[in-house]
Parts: C-alpha cells; structure tokens; sequence
C-alpha cells in the first residue's frame, strides 16, 4: 500500500514530465466512481425537438464552454429546429444553433440565457486519447430515462479500437474519415447521441455518435468521435469561421445550399433530408425572411424551381444554389392540395 | 458474421471485463457469447522520455513496473474477492418455471422456510403452482403466495425444505450511480442445471420512475443497471458488490435490438419490496397507494393543483397552490419525486408530509388510498410475460419433437397449500397469517372473564384544555357515554357520526368494535384479514395489520412484535370524516376483563393526541 503511494507520488511528477497516459492508470487506483460520475452529470444537457418518421425527438449534448456553448452531433434533431435544452438542475433553455460541421456531423448550440450566466462545462482542451483498453463512463440522456433535474444515465465500458468508421444511416453515409473509437458498451441506443464519454477519472474523451449501422456487418456501431479532433472544430464554430473541410472535391462535384445557409439567408427551414429522396417541405419560415416575403409557409411542398420538377430536398438545395444574389427565381408549391405560384428573391 | 467488439483491458480486470462480449446477429437471432479475456499489459512507459530525463525517466520506470506489480495484486484480490462472493451468493438464486417447465423467469429465496421473490409477469403465466430449480439442480413444488401486480413482484414458496439458503438484503437507499452490481438470473433459462448466469455492470441511475407502459406495471424509485438484462432475468436478483440483496430485475428499455439487453435495464428496489413482504405473506393482491392530491413541478417546486374536498389532506389544511415540502420522509424536488415516494408503499400506507402556504409550514399524515383495487389477478398482454421463446432462442429438441408435456397431478400435500377467494392471491396464507396474529389474543382472552356481558369503564384526561371524566358503557347493540355531565349513545348497526363526542370522534364506534374483536368467533365481522406489516404513525413502530369489516365500519388492529393485544386502531366509520385513530397502551386485567390502562385519542387539525386514563373497569 505504502509502495503504491510512493510510485502514484512519483508518477504524479512524471506525469507531468512527460506522459499523460501512465499518470491515468495509476490515478485510476483512487478516483471514487460515484465522485468521478456526480462531477460529470451537471455538464451534461438534454435535448428535446422534433421526431421524424421512426427518429427520436430527444437527444444530449455536451456544454462546452461557461456561456452556455452545447456541442452534440449533427443530426435530425438539429436540423428540425425547435430545440429546448434541460440543464441538470431541470432548467429549460431554448437554444440557437451556432454552426454546423458536415465533415464532423457535429453541431455547435447556444442556449438563449440571460447574460452572465455560468454553466458548469468540459473544458476541450483538456479532453485525451488514451490507449485502447481504457475503462470509460458513457453519458447520455439515452432512452429518456432521466426527467428535468435527474441526473442522465451513465453506463460503463471499455475503448475498444481507434480505427476509421464506414457506417451508414438509411441512404446517409458517416462523413468522418479520421478515427473515431469503438466502445464496448452499449452506446447505440434512443437519445444516446450527443453524450459524453469519459475515462474513469472523468477526463474527457469523446462525443457519444448516431444510431447508425456498420456498412458491412449492418451492426449497431457504439462509437464516439474523439474529442481532441472536435476540440479545433468547436474553435472554428465558436469564431464563426467556417470549418475546413476534409472532402473538397467530394463536396466541390455538386454544389448545393446546407441546411445552415438555407436557415441563414433564406430564413427558410426545410425537412430533414434523412431518406434519399425527403420530399422538399418547408418546415419553418423566419418571420422578416426572403422565405416569408415570397409567402413561403410552413408545410408548403416545393413542386417546382422555375420549370425545374424539384425531387426533394436536396435536390431543392442544389437547384437553389445554382442562382446569384439578386436573381428573382419562381416556385410552384403545393399547398393543401392547391398548387400556388410565388417569386423568390435570391439574397 | 461476428463482430468483435472489445478488447482486454488488464489494468480495469476490477471493473469487470476481464471476459468480452462478442455479439453474433444472425437472421434476427441473437446470441451472447462468453469467451475469456485475453490478458495484455496495459501500462506503457513514457517511451519518448528527453535526453536529459534518461536517468530520471529509468528511475521511474523500475518504480512504475513495481507500482504495475502491485496494482495488479489488487486486481487478483479483488477478482478472488467477487469470485468468493459470487459462490456465497448463488445458492440463493431460484430459476422459476410454469409445472409442465414451460416458460420461466428467476426468483431469489429470502428465508429459509423457502420464501422467494420474482416478478408478477413471470408467475403470473404459471398459475398457482410452478416448479423451482437451484443452483443445487434441484427442482422444487412451489405455491405462489401473493402478488403486488403494479409492483410486478410476487412471492412464492418453496416446498420440502426448511434449511434454504436465502439472501440477505442490503440498503437500496444507499446504492449509488456508479457502485459496482451482479444481476444474477435464467437469462434465455441457459443452464440446464439451474446454475445461475452472472452478469455485471455499474448503477446507471436511482430513484428512475418508468411508467406503465399499455399495462398496470408501474417501476417507482427504481435502480437503473447497465448489467446485461435479457428475458428469463425478470425476477432475478440485483446484488452489490458485497454480495447484498438490493434489488429485483425486472425491465429494460428494449427497442430497435428486439427484446434483449440494450444498456438500460431496472431493478425493484429491495426496499420497496421489503415493504410489501409481510403483505405477500398475507396471501394478499397486494395494491399500491394515491394520493387524494395532486401535485405538478412549477419552476422547480412542487405544487399542489388538485385537491378532494372529501379527502383527509383537504381536512388536514392542503389546499392548490400549496408547495410540498416532504413527504413519507423524503425531500420532493420534482411530481416525479414525489410519484417515485407514493409508488413504494402499499395501500393504506399513513404517510408524513410536510408542505408550505401562505400561512407557513404544515405537518400532517394522511393515508394512501388503493391504486387498483383488483379483485382477482389481473391479466398482462402477451408480450409482457417472460419467456426466451418469442426471442428467436433455439428450442431444446425435446420440446421440437413432442411439444410440451402435460403437467404431472399435483401431490395433496401441495394443493392444501392453495385455497381460491376473491380480492386474495391464496387466502390459506392469509388464513396464516390471522391464526399468527389472532391465537395469541384469543389464548390470552380466554382465561378471562366474560366478555359477552357488557362494559362499564370510567376514564378520565387531564392533560387537554378542558380535563375530561368519563363513564363508558359499551353492550352488545349501543354503547353510551356520559362526557363531563353530556350524554351520548351510539347505535352499533348503524353508526351516526354525529352522535360521537366532539372531544374524542368515532370513540365510542371504536369501543363497540374492540368489544367485538376480544368477543371473539370473529366478533361477528363480516371479513376479518391479515394486511402485513407498517410503520405505524404516530408510534413509529413496525405492527403487522389485521383487518376487520363490519358493514361500512373498517377496522386496522396494529400488533407490534410480542404484544398479544393489539398496541393500536384505526377506525373507519363514515365517507369524508376523520377514521377515528386509538392508541391502546398497558393492557392488563382488568374488572374481569383485559383491558388497556391508557387509551390515546388521536384527533383534530392537528392530530393532537388526548391521554385517557382507565380508572375501574366492571364486565357484567
């Protein structure tokens, strides 16, 4: 026992010489599970959105910074609008969405707060890629199991393999190509996305991912996507610089508007694309929006771009991005079964 | 195909995974594989250590590799030490199986008279009877005893044995997330043996409220486990790391996978189910308790929105608006905290509860009111009973080839131990439970005089405002009372509750019914039944709970542990009025008659309790 304490002391120093990793293995001897998990619920958020088709309409993410900055994964819930975010003390935050990485499938929040408040949050910078075999907590507000101020499950598990992950979602195909871990534990599950993994020290690790299926073994994949490679992103998303993407050319062959720039410059929120071919529905119109000027309403199905039959959504958002700022385009919609012309200003 | 998806971990062989799991998905069909760990050393030294660290860093790694040696040892104690607790343990765990061992779920033995607790869902397909297998691969007749079908408990005995080794409970209050648990139990009834199957996890959550989902199977305050849970679990126990009873698995959150572990599966705390043991043993359908309120979370607090104008709480002061402050002990943050408290005890349950209004703080108990009120056991759709069939788990060929056997014709010796009535599960344990608590009160009445003459006792109180002196006379058809010089008499076919005294309500209904009850040849009650055990309040002490009926007039007699003589009453006697709440204090004998010394009046607003004392007492 005494040799141990001299070894941790020891350590301890060289931890900070040189390695992080020999310094986690020994500590692990001392952290109280229960302390360890207690200090990470309160980082910890609940989302509640929009559902879609068999999709959830909760979720969980992560805060990030003091003001209240949440990261979580870039998915339907996102994309859908509406969200509210629950705080571990059962407080309830609309929330804006800051900016989005396609190349990450990560998603940057804000909660709508009063000025100068104070979240408790993972400090990113300090988040650690330790070896496979490391013992994990995973954090998540899966299957909704936990309501307002009840601290979200946690389950434990280990970091299975770092390797780079061909996973798909239905026609979605996971954009990510650097590493992400595999985790023996049962991640995969109802709202789980968006959580947080830790070590048992409860030094972050990683962002808990979809509910996707590996592309050949058409397995539920437990993954997480590491933290260290989010760190910069959030950086980026923060600044409000955009973030580099990883698959120029992929992205340069079609050109289309995101979800994000539909959003931002249209005022205009479509459907989720989470099928190849989600017909082109409005889902919400900024009020003010080009969107709302044309008469754009919610529930309106783009049938037509010019003369251009639109297929659904993405194909919307390709034929949109064809135009320049200034040009006036015509949409034919369908609205309650009444077919309604209408113009576009392109902003 | 097979994906492995885990590897080793040597340096965490004390949280457990030493053995991987490799899931095999083939058609739908899913398999959970056990193949040992491989054994790799995890501790790397800081390999790319500078120059002029050379020295220092060897220095350190010689201590490192002793620091590694020793980590590992406590590793090995620590493996030996749940290997030893496992052993201990096991014998404890029931594989429980419909007579013809169709089906089949787990149970756990809590007394070594062969008691055992598993969930409704997995008896409720087996009828009365089931048969029992052990980690001995013994099988066992088995009777079930009682049911608490909200709860999704049931108890059940074992036959043939006295000497059963049981589990010992721990403190489920004090399990929290993160604590190390084994979830013991048949899943997809593997052994044939009856050996158990471990599987091991962490606390994910407490005091987790899941609601009834399409059934009337409701888990309140429970434990959430990421333990692997699958079908043929349900009934099993949860235990801690030491070894201790806390829990009772029972459900899981199953979705896109089909019906097997997902990483979220509940346990019925075993304080929950300790409080409806004594209730089991009664025989009883068991039935959960409301509130006559109603509350919702507004901004944190939790406040009253409803309230019954007939209902006890509405006479103790609650009104809507009021903020609940605690109830049944605990502090209520949230409606689901406060759902999570009611959830845990029995009907008729008298509970404290604290709460806030404009005048300030108020303290009153009132009593839970039944839930359900079954009559009979009630029926689960057929996706809820358990069973590894509708899982795709292979059939034994003995079952391919001749489908399943008849059941064997019961022995005699078992069947006495089932008798049939309605609104009970087996009322021979009911009728148990009543000789335990009766026979002892008859054989210390017997010896006395005549109880069939009638009463007169003079009492007198002095600690009230007003002091009060007494003359009770109680016969066979009216009991009269003269009240400081006032007069009053109280019919005892049909009671009027304005003709109590306004000093001491329903006193003279009470007093006709103890008459009935120390009468004896059930005082003439038309339904006498053993209801468990309760904390009673304002004693503060456990007291199993006889009731008595008589037309509208409910009687709950508390006998504490070794008293003969019923230590208390409650008294029911009219809709929307108080029950009339006696504390009965220094039997002894008495003018011919055994008879309590002090009788306490528990009474008003403010339940303030009003001391009686006995002076003669004459039986004629």
């Amino acid at each position: 026992m005494r040799l141990t304490a001299v070894v941790f002391v020891f350590l301890f120093v060289m931890g900070f010489i040189d390695s992080n990793d020999t310094l986690s293995v020994v500590a692990q001897e001392i952290a109280r599970p229960t302390d360890v998990i207690k200090t990470q619920q309160p980082v910890i958020v609940k989302l509640f959105g929009a559902g879609v088709g068999n999709l959830d309409s909760y979720g969980t993410g992560i805060l990030v910074s003091p003001e209240g900055h949440v990261l979580t994964v870039w998915n339907h819930l996102i994309s859908t609008g509406f969200l509210t975010a629950v705080t571990f003390d059962g407080r309830r935050f609309p929330v804006d969405v800051v900016g989005t990485s396609k190349d990450h499938d990560a998603a940057l929040l804000k909660l709508k707060t009063e000025p100068g408040e104070v979240f408790p949050f993972v400090d990113l910078k300090k988040s650690i890629d330790p070896e496979v075999g490391t013992s994990i907590y995973a954090f998540s507000n899966m299957f909704r199991v936990a309501a307002g101020n009840e601290p979200v499950s946690v389950v434990h598990g280990v970091l299975a393999a770092k390797v780079p992950l061909e996973a798909t979602q239905g026609r979605w195909v996971f954009p990510m190509t650097t590493p992400v871990w595999l985790i023996d534990a049962i991640t995969n599950n109802s709202g789980a996305t968006g959580g947080l993994v830790t070590d048992l020290q409860g030094v972050p690790i990683g962002l808990i991912g979809r509910e996707i299926r590996h592309a050949s073994s058409r397995t539920w994949v437990n993954y997480a996507v590491p933290l260290t490679t989010l760190s910069p992103v959030v950086e980026s998303l923060r600044s409000g610089k955009s973030v580099p993407s990883e698959a120029k050319q992929a992205s340069a062959d079609v050109v289309m508007l995101s979800d994000q720039q539909l959003t931002s410059r249209f005022g205009l929120t479509m459907l989720p694309s989470v099928v190849e071919r989600t017909p082109a529905f409005v889902d919400d119109v900024v009020r003010g929006s080009v969107a709302q000027k044309a008469g754009l309403q919610r529930s309106d199905l783009i049938v037509l771009v010019n003369d251009t039959v639109i297929t659904s959504v993405t194909d919307f958002q390709q034929q949109l991005a064809a135009f320049r700022p200034g040009q006036r385009v015509s949409l034919t919609i369908n609205r309650d079964q009444e077919l309604k012309l209408m113009e576009l200003r392109i902003p | 195909m097979r994906l492995a998806r885990s590897r080793g971990c040597p340096a965490d062989h004390r949280k457990g995974q030493a053995v991987n799991r490799c899931y095999r998905e083939t058609a739908g069909e899913y398999e959970v594989d056990n193949m040992a760990g491989n054994k790799r050393s995890h501790v790397r030294g800081s390999s790319g250590g500078s120059c002029k660290y050379v020295t220092l860093a060897t220095l350190l790694w010689s201590l490192l590799l002793a620091g590694h040696v020793s980590a590992q040892q406590s590793v090995a104690e620590r493996e030996a030490a749940r290997v030893e607790t496992i052993r201990r343990i096991t014998p404890s765990v029931v594989c429980v199986m419909a007579p013809n061992g169709e089906g089949g779920g787990s149970g756990v033995l809590i007394s070594a008279d062969g008691y055992a607790i598993s969930n409704y869902h997995v008896t409720s397909g087996s009828g009365s009877f089931m048969k029992c297998g052990l980690s001995n691969g013994k099988l066992y007749d088995s009777v079930i005893v009682g049911i608490d079908p909200t709860g999704d408990v049931a108890l059940i005995q074992l036959q043939g044995r006295t000497d059963f080794e049981f589990a010992q409970p721990g403190d489920s209050d004090q399990v929290r997330v993160g604590d190390e648990v084994m979830a013991l139990g048949n899943p997809f009834l593997l052994a044939s043996d009856f050996s158990p199957t471990v599987t091991f996890g962490i606390v994910s959550g407490i005091h987790r409220y899941q609601y009834p989902a399409n059934t009337f199977l409701e888990y309140t305050d429970c434990i959430q486990i990421d333990a692997s849970i699958n079908p043929g679990n349900s009934g099993g126990p949860l235990f801690d790391i030491q070894g201790r009873w806390i829990g009772i698995n029972g459900r899981a959150s199953f979705e896109k996978r089909g019906r097997v572990n997902s990483g979220a599966a509940y346990a019925i705390s075993v304080n929950q189910v300790q409080l409806f043991i004594e209730s089991l043993k009664s025989g009883l359908i068991v039935d959960h308790g409301v509130t006559e309120f109603t509350v919702e979370t507004v901004e944190g607090e939790v406040i009253v929105s409803q309230v019954s104008e007939l209902s006890e709480a509405w006479r103790r002061g609650l009104r809507p608006g009021a903020q609940i402050i605690s109830f049944a002990g605990r502090v209520v943050t949230s409606a689901n905290d406060f759902q999570n408290i009611v959830g845990i005890f029995p009907e008729g349950t008298r509970l404290a509860l604290t709460w806030r209004d404009k005048a300030g703080q108020h303290e009153a108990t009132i009593r839970l009111r039944p839930l359900h009120a079954f009559q009979k056991a009630p029926t689960l759709p057929e996706e809820r009973k358990d069973g590894p069939k509708p899982d795709g788990h292979p059939e034994s060929p003995e079952e391919e080839q001749g489908g399943p056997t008849a059941p064997e014709p019961l022995p005699d010796a078992l069947t006495k131990l089932f008798v049939e009535r309605d609104g009970f599960c087996n009322f021979y344990f009911n009728e148990l439970q009543q000789k335990r608590l009766l026979d002892p009160l008859r054989s210390r009445v017997a010896s006395m005089g005549n109880y069939q003459a009638g009463w007169k006792i003079s009492f007198a109180a002095s600690g009230g405002e007003t002091p009060l002196t007494g003359e009770l006379t109680v016969g066979p058809a009216a009991a009269g009372l003269k009240l400081n010089g006032a007069p009053y008499l109280q019919n005892s076919n049909e009671p009027d509750a304005s003709e109590e005294p306004s000093q001491l309500p329903g006193f003279l209904t009470s007093m006709i019914q103890l008459k009935r009850l120390l009468a004896g040849q059930n005082g003439g009650f038309t339904e006498q039944l053993a209801m468990g055990r309760t904390l009673h309040l304002p004693l503060r002490k456990p007291v199993d709970i006889l009731v008595t009926r008589e037309g509208a007039r409910t009687c709950r007699w508390y006998f504490s542990e070794g008293s003969e003589l019923p230590v208390a009453v409650d008294v029911e006697y009219g809709q929307a009025i108080d029950e009339a709440r006696l504390i009965l204090d220094d039997w002894a004998d008495r003018g011919g008659i055994v008879f309590p010394g002090r009788i306490g009046v528990i009474s008003g607003e403010k339940e303030e309790l009003t001391w009686l004392t006995v002076g003669e007492v004459s039986s004629k």
